[in-house]
């Protein structure tokens, strides 16, 4: 382990790219060795060459170095060349953080060097207070998957992960497996040339899943409880006789699809009425013709039907679903062509605000019109029931005229809703009015307990949590699987509305990330986005209050309580965002290379000018990934901002712990600047909640401020995105200035 | 470190985009071997490129950054820029491809310094902004380039730029002898993640694209949009650099058209909605959009997205395919059609126009292995030998959210033949 | 009403789609129009017909059979071919619309005294006649065509251009006398004969 090994700290500042010219390299070295105290001080005109390199793998080899700083560019800058995995590092961050953003000129020279003479007494602080993460210790070795739902995106996931060599169990929760694509008659086609209805598949896919060797199946079962984390997952699972069996597997996708919305909320276009069926009825007349004319309930054959889409979606009303369901323009081109294949006179007529087929579907909509399906414009205001028919009442959008048109048959192409399970937002309401005594509420409880379909035994629920309109999906563009729940992925339409193209492709994805999970897991790393992290939050429980906040906070459910309320870490579902760091009132919550003395003792480091110098010092704390690139790209850019600042990176804002605040305010900085991603409903905060978090706390600091004597706006919030490099300039400067205003911390000298 | 030779455990990943790059990370942080060939000098692709994404107004180089650390801290990659595959021979689980590598002209000791592009003079139309602007002929590709190395472009050589260059180098990097190189690599799965291009606008000959300054594509509109872009996000139409505040956006550009692409190109009804938030952004009430088109076609969850748009009072929405575009005085061009919805007959003039062109494979016109099946627009549906398989918007017309999901897909397809050429082998 | 159109309308009832797909030259493509409008804006008599092709399209699968038929819109076709060559789908609308246009006369309920559908019909008894066009008769039945006082005005009005005309040779006053025929008039007569039959043969709904 690192920590029997002694200590032997070193820093190694490059003059290369510049930083010669413009800084005093041999005051920064006297600076690392008096300052810093490093053991070992060297300096390098291209500290990121071969030589240069190999200068300190030489000194890790030979000279026993454990912790290296290297004052050179951006810890973002040069990282092939600067790879020693051995070793804990810091880089101190002189070439775009000083001499590429601090004004040109020998005016500037004394600020630009104190600047340079900060970043190195911050590194060498931090160096000292980090340990090489060894990686979580309780590694898990269970590499089996869970696959719950039987349909085709289960089957597909569990299918795709068994031919990866990965062990499966499937919960079903039905009599057979195939859900419902069991209950349609063809599919739309995946393939070109994408003219006609084809099998569905799922029976031979059903057949393969039921004869792999690495596959075993639960029928008619559900799961009763989920407990544990990625790699040690235990689930038991009930059967319908009411028998019990344990299952031990290390990841789970969700793949619980979705049911229809509920025609009999369309009473105004016919629900409810004989001859109107949604799409699951027509299929279900399709199966019953199997292949010859298409009959309805009553016998008689279908010699005109209408398809009215969007039936009860994209709804502006509030009163039926909001969202589009992607799949139903397509599908109920398929019936159509049911009816056309059946018996080519049929009077087919699919009506529709605007088609949605995109991608090669266009060529199967050519395809129907080939059939000879009509294709109307129109908006439906109602369908009656007129002797043994059905009239449809419509305005024809293109003709511009109030009409109707007479039908054997109306269907309505309703949409997907998820089957997601408990709503968590609603659970925690509950909850915590039952933990407040409510009869009502435990009641209410137990009810949303029995809709639930993972039964989690997470201290913050038993789903996952829900994105808009209840579906389990991850908000984010570039990384579509990441849920808040490590170790559980969703598949298939629960997750968004979709086809069955989109949910075998979307299967097979969910299938990889799980076993990217029981992989990580095994080796005791952190999962997506700090991806290969081997730190993991280390808490020192005889200091904890028991106040819950890192329970509470932890966006990702990871952290449960025990009996006496402590928090119960589960590193395999940890994230390592440090959130529950910033949580810690008793900061006893720390990673091995990130805790609160990694940056305590960074803004510490900072040598502060007296009142008299007109030299403000303000702190950023800037989030790693998207506010520290945007001021690595002011200065790739070389926009200049002020030299009174000192910049440190966190995880993420949710990290930010307030000691680090009044720590800088006591130890004389004249104010805190905080940058962070995006937060609300469009948030871009890679850790969902880190950046809200913070803001939430920052809220309440003023008090703390004005206990101190300090005015409100020594403590300012941004929201910083990526691409911010001028904005973020223009943050800086504004703000010194207003600090200038202001005039010097009252607080200053007294630290 | 990274891996020095392929063997058939490899998974080659062809292109560089989002889609390329998670392929390669997922595969690789399931613990594979992975080598990533991109044939620009950097990696991000066409999304690098881009301004937002929809639907949430997010910046794509955020992902990128992401991607990118991981990319960083994974050894299992092993990235190759410059690098075009000339051939691919042998079978599922066995394959040998050849590459080949163009010369950057700078080597690994580039520290990004800038001192190189400081010292030459000549220009070229700068390959990152769609020709919008000029760069030097030694530059950066862009601010999240990867690797974060310059590039010489080959024009250079033989000029005084070239010895310039060099000179002002000083760490040496820039080695002017560089020369095309051919590799040889065995790998035994491939995922072809080559991406797509714009349908080239020109041919859509009554819209005027190679006629009219102030006809424009989608693309080029999101260059006009960036901050980072050639005119520092001011909406500035290219005719006299005015502002343009009255914008018509032109859907189908290009897709649903036999006569040109016969797919639809699904992502540009919700690239058009996003971008007249840009024209909101830029001038609030006194902005202006009209979108003109035959479906709206925005899928699923993006509902929403379309309904606020709508309810935008400057963005008005005309069901109609565009006939003709005339340019009327001072440069504006004049959109004549007929609005289908009742029969409206229009000569809109606008200050400019944005074509939303649709999405074709970039691997239209390469040759591609005669393995592959391609459906009739040119998409990658899969290989014979189920070895080689296409991801993202290779594959179809896909968004960024769909070409994610595509390309974990793809990477699982890829790791399933990898580990059953293992399974083989240690049978044997 | 015409016999032929009873006929038609016995026949399709309301399947005015059908009737079109089954007699109207190229009717089988009105079902893949998408209703873009690019043809309707396309048109360089755009904005002088009552009806745009894609609109007529519309009409003919919604059952419009009367709007359609009696339409002018058919009759205005220069045939430019600007539809033709933008539709994304391809439809041959040219042909379509003058495929309309004959049906709807050849049922006899095309709109009367339109003056495209009546150049036509002028230039055709005038063809018919004598297997070559008489450029002078087709002139002056034009001139006349709404009356004897009109046709006077309509002749004063374009003197200058007959003049122009007869300078350059392009048209013979001798011509009033007869004039100019092709070598076989009897063929010719024939040759129209036998293509009529056959026309009548087509229009038989059962």
């Amino acid at each position: 382990m690192a920590d029997e090994i002694q200590m032997k700290t070193a820093a190694y500042i490059c003059s290369g790219c510049g930083l010669g010219d413009k800084l005093d390299i041999a005051q920064l070295g006297k600076i690392a060795q008096k300052e810093g105290k490093m053991a070992l001080v060297r300096e390098h005109a291209f500290l990121c060459n071969s030589a240069g390199v190999q200068m300190i793998r030489d000194d890790i080899e030979k000279e026993g170095v454990t912790h290296v700083c290297i004052a050179a560019c951006s810890r973002r800058a040069k990282t092939e060349a600067f790879h020693f995995p051995t070793v804990a590092m810091t880089r101190a961050n002189l070439r775009e953080g000083v001499i590429w953003v601090v004004a040109e000129g020998s005016d500037h020279d004394e600020v630009r060097q104190e600047m340079a003479d900060d970043y190195v007494r911050m590194g060498c602080a931090e160096l000292k207070k980090m340990k090489l993460p060894q990686g979580n210790p309780n590694t898990t070795r269970l590499k089996s998957i869970l696959v719950v739902g039987g349909g085709m995106s289960g089957l597909t996931a569990a299918f795709e992960a068994a031919e990866s060599g990965y062990e499966v169990v499937i919960v079903e929760k039905q009599a057979r497996l195939g859900g419902w694509a069991n209950k349609l008659w063809k599919r739309v086609p995946f393939k070109a040339p994408y003219a006609d209805p084809q099998d569905t598949g799922v029976a031979g896919l059903a057949a393969r899943v039921s004869s792999h060797p690495r596959i075993r199946v639960h029928l008619n079962s559900t799961v009763a409880e989920t407990s544990g984390a990625p790699g040690r997952f235990t689930v038991k699972v009930a059967q319908e006789s009411g028998a019990v069996t344990e299952e031990a597997v290390g990841a789970i996708v969700q793949a619980t699809g979705f049911t229809t919305y509920d025609i009999a909320k369309l009473p105004e276009l016919g629900g409810g009425q004989a001859n109107v069926v949604d799409q699951a009825g027509l299929e279900a007349l399709a199966q019953t013709a199997n292949g010859g004319v298409l009959k309805r309930a009553d016998g008689k054959e279908v010699k005109s039907v209408v398809f009215l889409q969007c039936a009860g979606q994209r709804d502006e009303s509030g009163k039926h679903l909001a969202y589009c369901s992607g799949h139903c323009c397509a599908t109920s081109i398929k019936q159509a062509m049911y009816f056309k294949d059946a018996n080519p006179d049929t009077d087919t007529v699919v009506m529709y605000t605007d088609l949605r087929v995109p991608g090669m579907g266009e060529d199967f909509y050519r395809s129907a019109q080939r059939k000879g399906v009509i294709f109307t414009k129109g908006k439906a205001s109602g369908v009656e029931a007129v002797g043994s028919s059905c009239k449809v009442n419509f305005k024809d959008l293109i003709l511009d005229e109030d009409t109707s048109l007479d039908a054997d048959l109306v269907v309505l192409a309703t949409g997907q809703v998820p089957s997601a399970g408990v709503d968590l937002d609603a659970w925690n309401k509950v909850v915590s009015e039952a933990e407040g005594g409510s009869e009502a509420a435990k009641q209410n409880k137990s009810e949303l307990q029995k809709t639930s379909i993972l039964n989690l035994t997470y201290r913050q629920g038993p789903d996952m949590p829900q994105f808009k309109y209840g579906f389990a999906d991850s908000h984010f563009i570039c990384f579509p699987y990441e849920t808040r729940r490590t170790g559980i992925y969703a598949a298939g339409p629960v997750r968004r509305p979709m086809d069955m193209l989109q949910a075998t492709e979307d299967a097979t994805g969910a299938a990889l990330k799980a076993i990217q999970a029981v992989e990580n897991a095994s080796l005791g790393r952190a999962a997506h986005p700090r991806s290969g992290d081997l730190s993991f939050p280390i808490v020192r429980l005889e200091g904890c209050t028991q106040c819950k906040r890192c329970t509470v906070e932890c966006p990702f459910g990871a952290i449960d309580e025990d009996e006496r309320r402590f928090p119960v870490f589960n590193e395999q579902r940890c994230r390592r965002c440090g959130t529950c760091m910033g949580a810690c009132p008793v900061r006893v919550i720390s990673f091995e290379n990130y805790s609160v003395d990694t940056v305590g003792n960074q803004l510490k480091a900072v040598e502060i000018p007296d009142e008299f110098s007109e030299k403000p010092r303000v702190l950023i704390l800037a989030c790693e990934n998207d506010a520290y690139p945007a001021l690595d790209m002011a200065g790739l850019s070389r926009t200049v901002y002020s030299a009174f600042v000192r910049i440190i990176p966190v995880r993420c804002l949710g990290s930010v712990n307030t000691i680090w605040i009044t720590d800088a305010l006591n130890s004389g900085y004249d104010g805190v600047m905080m940058m962070g991603c995006k937060k609300g409903d469009d948030y871009q905060c890679h850790f969902v909640k880190g950046s809200e978090l913070a803001s939430y706390r920052m809220s309440k600091i003023g008090d703390t401020l004005t206990g101190m004597g300090l005015e409100p706006e020594r403590v300012s919030s941004y929201e910083v995105a990526i691409t911010d490099n001028e904005r973020v300039a223009k943050f800086i400067n504004d703000y010194v200035a207003q600090l200038v205003e202001m005039g010097p911390s009252p607080m200053k000298g007294f630290g | 470190m990274s891996p020095s030779i392929a063997t058939n455990q490899t998974i080659l990943v062809v292109g560089g985009g989002i889609s390329g790059m998670t392929a390669a990370l997922e595969a690789a942080e399931c613990g594979k071997q992975v080598i990533l060939v991109e044939r620009n000098a950097t990696l991000g692709g066409r999304t690098a490129l881009m301004n937002r994404y929809f639907p949430k107004m997010c910046h794509p180089t955020c992902g990128l950054e992401i991607n990118l650390r991981r990319l960083k801290g994974n050894r299992n990659v092993r990235v190759m820029t410059m690098a075009e595959v000339s051939s691919v021979t042998g079978q599922r689980g066995d394959y040998t491809v050849t590459l080949k590598l163009a010369p950057r002209y700078v080597n690994a000791n580039c520290t990004a310094c800038g001192d190189c592009a400081a010292a030459v003079d000549a220009e070229i139309s700068n390959p990152y902004e769609y020709g919008l602007s000029k760069t030097r002929v030694a530059y950066l590709p862009h601010a999240m380039a990867y690797p974060m190395h310059y590039v010489l472009d080959p024009s250079i050589i033989g000029t005084a730029d070239a010895g310039k260059a060099k000179a002002a180098c000083k760490y040496d990097a820039i080695d002017l002898d560089m020369q095309t190189e051919t590799v040889e690599l065995k790998v035994g799965a491939i995922v072809w993640a080559t991406g797509w291009k714009p349908y080239d606008a020109a041919k859509i000959q009554p819209y005027g694209y190679d006629r009219f300054a102030n006809v424009i594509t989608s693309l080029e509109f999101e260059r006009l949009a960036d901050p980072h872009g050639p005119t520092g996000g001011k909406l500035l139409r290219p005719s006299d650099g005015k502002e343009a505040k009255n914008i018509a956006f032109i859907q189908c550009a290009g897709s649903r058209d036999e006569n040109h692409l016969r797919h639809c190109s699904r992502i540009c009804c919700m690239a058009t909605l996003k971008q007249t938030h840009y024209v909101r952004e830029a001038y609030g009430e006194s902005g202006k959009s009209t979108v003109y088109y035959i479906d709206i076609r925005v899928i699923d969850r993006l509902e929403d997205f379309y309904q606020k748009v709508q309810q935008d009072a400057t963005v008005s929405f005309v069901k109609s395919k565009v006939a003709k575009i005339v340019e009327g005085k001072d440069g504006n061009p004049v959109l004549h059609g007929v609005d289908t919805e009742g029969y409206h007959r229009y000569a809109t003039a606008h200050d400019l126009v944005v074509l939303a062109v649709g999405m074709e494979p970039e691997t239209n016109g390469i040759k591609l292995p005669e393995d592959m099946l391609l459906d009739s627009s040119g998409f990658i549906e899969s290989s014979q030998d189920e070895g080689m398989f296409g991801a993202g918007a290779a594959t179809s017309p896909l968004d960024v959210n769909r070409s994610v999901q595509s390309a974990t897909a793809a990477a699982l397809r890829a790791i399933q033949v990898v580990h059953k050429t293992a399974a083989a082998e240690g049978a044997k | 009403m015409s016999d032929s159109n009873k006929q038609a309308i016995a026949h399709y009832r309301n399947n005015f789609l059908k009737e079109v797909e089954d007699h109207v030259e190229d009717g089988e493509w009105v079902r893949m129009c998408m209703q873009c409008g690019v043809c309707a804006g396309s048109c360089p008599f755009g904005p002088h017909w009552e009806h745009s092709p894609q609109k007529i399209f519309m009409m003919i699968r919604a059952g419009k059979r009367e709007e359609v038929l009696s339409s002018d819109s058919m009759w205005m076709c220069t045939s430019c071919y600007n539809c033709i060559v933008r539709c994304p789908r391809k439809l041959p609308i040219t042909h379509i619309m003058h495929g309309l246009a004959h049906y709807a006369h050849r049922l006899g309920i095309a709109p009367k005294g339109q003056p495209t559908r009546e150049i036509a019909r002028l230039f055709w008894v005038n063809l018919a006649r004598t297997g070559r066009v008489n450029e002078l008769k087709f002139s002056l039945a034009m001139y006349f065509k709404d009356g004897f006082v009109q046709g006077i005005k309509n002749a004063l009005a374009m003197q200058g251009i007959g003049i122009g005309l007869m300078k350059a040779r392009r048209l013979n006053p001798m011509e009033l006398l007869g004039g100019h025929k092709c070598k076989d008039k009897d063929g010719i007569h024939k040759m129209i004969a036998k293509a009529r039959e056959i026309e009548e043969r087509k229009q038989k709904f059962v």
